[in-house]
C-alpha cells in the first residue's frame, strides 16, 4: 500500500527501501513469512551485505528509522517512484528518472490526465505516470508480453495503486489500444521497437480537443521514422532530445604545495651550515614542515569515471485540438 | 487539458508566431501585443477557442498603426509547403547564382502586393512564381528560402492557453535570471524528486522564479485534491506571474498558503502576533539581495509588481481591528500545517541555501525528499557537505543536466547546431530520524 501517499509508519504489506548505502538499496515486501523453493510457510529473513534482518520486525517501525542488522545497520525509507526505479526487478530494459522526468513534464501529465502507455515493461515508467495521474486520472498500459503484463499487474495491486491503472495484453502497433479509448487520452507514450506503428492509434486515442505525444528511442532510425509517421498524420511541434544527469562527485582534496623560492637563495649562516653532505637530511626535514604549513584544501567535484553515455532518444509532438488540425 | 477552453478578457495567453512565443496578460479588449517592431491588437481573440490561429491584417485607414487579428482558415493556416504544393526540385545547388537578381520583386514590389493581396498565401505565391531560380533550388533550399519569406509575409498567429511546459520554454528563453536560471529538465526534475502530488503537504521556499516554482508543483498537486503547498518567500509579496497565468480555480489556487519566510516562523516560534510585532513588510523590504547582478533586477520588480512598504502598512489602520488580515490568515493557516509537518522540502533560493536548510529541514517529516536547486554549484557542493556532516539526510546526490536537441529529417539528421549548456544544478536526498 506504500506507493498511495505518504505515510509514517510501516505496515505488513507496505514495501519499503533498505537503504544501506547511496548504491546499496533494497526494496522489501514487509510479509512476516514467505514460501520456500518446498512450497513451505517459513519466516521472512532479508539477507544484506550487513547480516539478515527479520523483515516482521518492520512492522510498526517509523519510516526514516535506523534499524539494526545482524551485522551492521541501515534506513528505512519508505517506496517512491524514484527509489523504485533503482531497486526494481528488471524484466525488460527500463527508463530512469532524468528521462522519465522529462517525458512527464512535456507530456504535461497532472492529476487527472488520462495517459496511455507501451510497452509497460517492468513498469518503471508506469509507477510515475501513476503518481502524477492519481487520483482522478487514469494510466492505460500495454505490453504484448503476458506474463509481463501479469506481472506488472500484481505488482501494481501490492503497491496499493491498482484503482489508478489498467494493464493490457495487446500487441498495441497491430490493433492499437482498444476502441473503448478512442478519443479518450490526453497524452501517449511509447517505448516499442517499431514506435511508427502505433502512431496513427496514438492519433485515434488521444482527445479531440487535442494532447501530447511522446516516443522513447534507443536508435536515431526508429525516431526518424516516428518523426515522418507523425509528420504524415498531422502532429505538430515535433520536437526530439537528448538529455543525461551529470553526478558531482564531491570530494574534499588536500593537495600539497612545493615551495621552490627558498632554493634560490642561501640559508643564513647557521653552525650546521659547513657541513653539505649532513645537511641532506635536515633540509628534507625542513620542507617537509614547509609543506605541512602549505597544504590546500579544496573541495572539488569531478564527474563520475563512467556515466549513462546515452539512453534514448525523446521525440515529442502536439495533436492541435480538432478544430486545428 | 483545457486547450479548448474559450480565449476571455482576463486570461493569460500565449502568443505563438512560429516557433516565438511570449506571454501576455490579455487585461482587456483594447490589449495589444508587440511582436517584433508590429503592434497587433487582441480585440478579436476573446470568445475565441485557444489553439485557433489568426492571420494579421493592416489596419485599414492607416497601415503603419498596426494590424489587427482575423480567424483564418485552416487550410490557410496549413504548412506552407502544402499550400503551394512545391513538387519540383533540383538535385543540388550548383545552378544558383545568388546575384541579388534571383527575386524579380523589389521590396517596393513586394509592399504593393501585400496591399493588394487578399491573403498571405496569395503573396508568398506570387513572390514564389517571380523567384527566377526557386524551382531550380533543391528541395532543402526551397524550405530554407519560404521559411525566410514566410517569417518575413506569412504573418500567422496562434494564441496558446499557457502551461508549465509553454511558460517555462517562455521564461528560460526569454529572461532565464528571472527565473534563477532553472531549465525545464532541471525543473522537471525538481517535480520528480520533491514526489509532489495529489496527496500530503509540501513546502517550498523560493526567493524569486516569477512564481514557476509555485505553479509548477500546484500544477502536480491537482484540481479537486487534498494536497496543500507552504510557499515561503522573502518579500513583501510572492512573485506569481507564472502561477496566475495559468490561472488555477479558485479551490486550488487556495491550497498554496504564500507566506513572508520571517513573519511565518516568528509567528510559529514566539505565538500569535501583533500588528506592530510582524512587519512582514520591513523584514521582507529590507532584505535586499547580495548578488550584484540580481539586485537591479530585483528592485525594478519590487517597484512594479509588489505594493509599496508604505502602502502596505497604512492600509492596517484603514482595516476594523477586529477583522484580521489576509496575510495574518495566511500566516495561520501557514503555521497550522508547519506544525503537522511537511512531505517534501524544495529550496530555490538566491541567498546562501544554509540557514534556510538549518531553518526549514525540522519542518521536514522522515524519510520524506528534500530537493535544493542553485545555480552555482560552489554553494551546493559546501551544503553537500554539512548535511553529510549532520546525518539527517541520506541518499544525498548533486547533480546538473546534459540536453541536447535533434533535427530529424530524412538524410538530414543531426544534433542542433547551438545547445544551452547551464541547466543549474541540484541536490536531493531523504531526511532521516
Ligand atoms: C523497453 S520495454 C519498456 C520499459 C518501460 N518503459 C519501463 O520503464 O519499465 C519495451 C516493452 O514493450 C513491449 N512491446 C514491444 N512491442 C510491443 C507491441 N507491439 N505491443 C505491445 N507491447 C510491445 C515489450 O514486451 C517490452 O516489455
Amino acid at each position: 500500500m506504500s506507493f498511495l501517499k505518504p505515510k509514517d509508519i510501516i505496515d505488513q504489506g507496505d514495501t519499503v527501501i533498505l537503504y544501506i548505502s547511496i548504491n546499496n538499496m533494497h526494496a522489501i515486501d514487509v510479509n512476516p513469512t514467505i514460501l520456500n523453493k518446498k512450497g513451505e510457510t517459513i519466516e521472512n529473513v532479508f539477507q544484506t551485505t550487513y547480516g539478515a534482518l527479520k523483515v516482521k520486525e518492520l512492522i510498526g517501525v517509523k519510516y526514516g528509522s535506523k534499524i539494526k542488522l545482524s551485522r551492521g545497520w541501515a534506513y528505512v525509507l519508505q517506496a517512491n517512484p524514484e527509489l523504485w526505479t533503482q531497486t526494481l526487478p528488471h524484466r525488460t530494459q527500463i527508463i530512469y528518472t532524468p528521462d522519465i522526468s522529462m517525458i512527464l513534464f512535456q507530456l504535461e501529465i497532472k492529476p487527472g490526465s488520462i495517459v496511455i502507455e507501451s510497452g509497460t515493461g517492468s513498469g518503471s515508467l508506469s509507477h510515475y505516470f501513476i503518481r502524477a495521474v492519481k487520483p482522478s486520472g487514469q494510466l492505460h498500459t500495454f505490453d504484448f508480453h503476458e506474463a509481463r503484463a501479469e506481472q506488472a499487474r500484481e505488482e501494481f495491486t501490492k503497491h496499493g495503486i491498482n484503482e489508478f491503472v489498467t494493464v493490457y495484453h495487446r500487441d498495441v502497433c497491430q490493433h492499437g489500444f482498444s476502441e473503448e479509448l478512442n478519443g479518450k487520452a490526453d497524452a501517449v507514450f511509447l517505448d516499442l521497437p517499431a514506435p511508427h506503428l502505433a502512431v496513427p492509434h496514438a492519433l485515434k486515442a488521444l482527445k479531440d480537443e487535442g494532447g501530447r505525444f511522446c516516443s522513447f528511442s534507443p536508435c536515431i532510425e526508429q525516431s526518424q521514422r516516428c518523426c515522418e509517421e507523425l509528420q504524415a498524420n498531422g502532429f505538430i511541434e515535433i520536437q526530439s532530445m537528448e538529455i543525461l544527469q551529470v553526478e558531482d562527485i564531491v570530494k574534499t582534496k588536500n593537495i600539497p604545495v612545493m615551495d621552490l623560492e627558498y632554493l634560490k637563495h642561501k640559508k643564513p649562516t647557521q653552525p650546521a651550515e659547513n657541513n653539505e653532505v649532513k645537511d641532506n637530511s635536515d633540509s628534507k626535514k625542513e620542507t617537509n614542515a614547509k609543506q605541512e604549513r602549505e597544504i590546500k584544501k579544496y573541495l572539488t567535484s569531478s564527474a563520475p569515471p563512467t556515466m549513462p553515455g546515452h539512453t534514448g532518444y525523446l521525440t515529442f509532438a502536439t495533436l492541435p485540438p480538432i478544430y486545428a488540425r | 487539458m483545457t486547450e479548448t477552453s474559450t480565449i476571455k478578457v482576463g486570461d493569460y495567453v500565449v502568443i505563438q508566431r512560429q516557433k516565438y512565443t511570449k506571454l501576455h496578460k490579455y487585461g482587456s479588449l483594447d490589449s495589444i501585443v508587440i511582436l517584433g517592431k508590429q503592434k497587433i491588437s487582441l480585440r478579436s481573440i476573446a470568445g475565441q477557442k485557444y489553439f485557433t490561429t489568426f492571420k494579421m491584417v493592416p489596419n485599414e485607414k492607416n497601415p503603419k498603426s498596426g494590424f489587427s487579428l482575423e480567424v483564418c482558415s485552416e487550410a490557410e493556416a496549413k504548412n506552407l509547403r502544402d499550400a503551394l504544393n512545391v513538387q519540383e526540385c533540383g538535385t543540388d545547388n550548383r545552378n544558383i547564382l545568388d546575384d541579388g537578381e534571383s527575386q524579380g520583386l523589389k521590396a517596393d514590389d513586394i509592399d504593393k502586393l501585400r496591399g493588394e493581396c487578399s491573403g498571405s498565401t496569395e503573396l508568398i505565391e506570387k513572390i514564389v512564381e517571380n523567384s527566377k531560380t526557386f524551382t531550380s533550388k533543391t528541395q532543402y533550399s526551397q524550405e530554407k528560402y519560404l521559411k525566410k519569406k514566410s517569417k518575413k509575409y506569412c504573418e500567422f498567429i496562434c494564441i496558446r492557453k499557457p502551461t508549465i511546459r509553454l511558460l517555462s520554454e517562455i521564461y528560460y528563453r526569454q529572461k532565464p535570471e528571472e527565473i534563477m536560471g532553472i531549465r525545464m529538465d532541471t525543473l522537471s526534475q525538481i517535480v520528480s524528486y520533491s514526489g509532489i502530488s495529489a496527496f500530503g503537504n509540501y513546502l517550498l521556499y523560493d526567493s524569486g522564479s516569477n512564481g514557476l516554482l509555485a505553479a509548477t508543483m500546484l500544477n502536480s498537486i491537482g484540481a479537486g485534491t487534498e494536497a496543500k503547498l507552504v510557499n515561503l518567500h522573502p518579500g513583501n509579496e510572492p512573485q506569481k506571474q507564472a502561477f496566475l497565468a495559468l490561472g488555477f480555480p479558485q479551490e486550488q489556487a487556495s491550497r498554496c498558503v504564500s507566506v513572508n519566510i520571517y513573519s511565518v516562523l516568528r509567528q510559529y516560534y514566539q505565538g500569535e502576533t501583533t500588528l506592530n510585532g510582524t512587519e512582514p513588510v520591513a523584514a521582507g523590504s529590507k532584505r535586499k539581495p547580495d548578488d550584484d547582478e540580481n539586485a537591479p533586477v530585483e528592485e525594478k520588480r519590487q517597484r512594479l509588481e509588489e505594493p509599496n512598504p508604505e502602502m502596505v502598512t497604512i492600509e492596517p489602520k484603514t482595516e476594523p481591528t477586529d477583522k484580521k488580515l489576509k496575510w495574518q490568515l495566511e500566516n495561520e493557516r501557514a503555521v497550522e500545517l508547519m506544525k503537522g509537518k511537511f512531505d517534501c522540502l524544495v529550496i530555490a533560493a538566491k541567498e546562501h541555501p544554509q540557514n534556510i536548510i538549518k531553518a526549514l529541514l525540522p519542518f521536514l517529516k522522515p524519510s520524506r525528499p528534500l530537493v535544493i536547486f542553485n545555480s552555482c554549484r560552489e554553494v551546493l557542493m559546501d551544503i553537500y557537505v554539512d548535511l553529510k556532516a549532520s546525518g539527517e539526510v541520506n541518499g544525498l546526490r548533486l547533480a546538473s543536466n546534459w540536453l541536447r536537441s535533434y533535427q530529424i529529417l530524412p538524410n538530414r539528421t543531426h544534433p542542433e547546431v547551438n545547445m544551452n549548456g547551464n541547466s543549474g544544478f541540484i541536490m536531493f536526498g531523504y531526511s532521516v530520524s
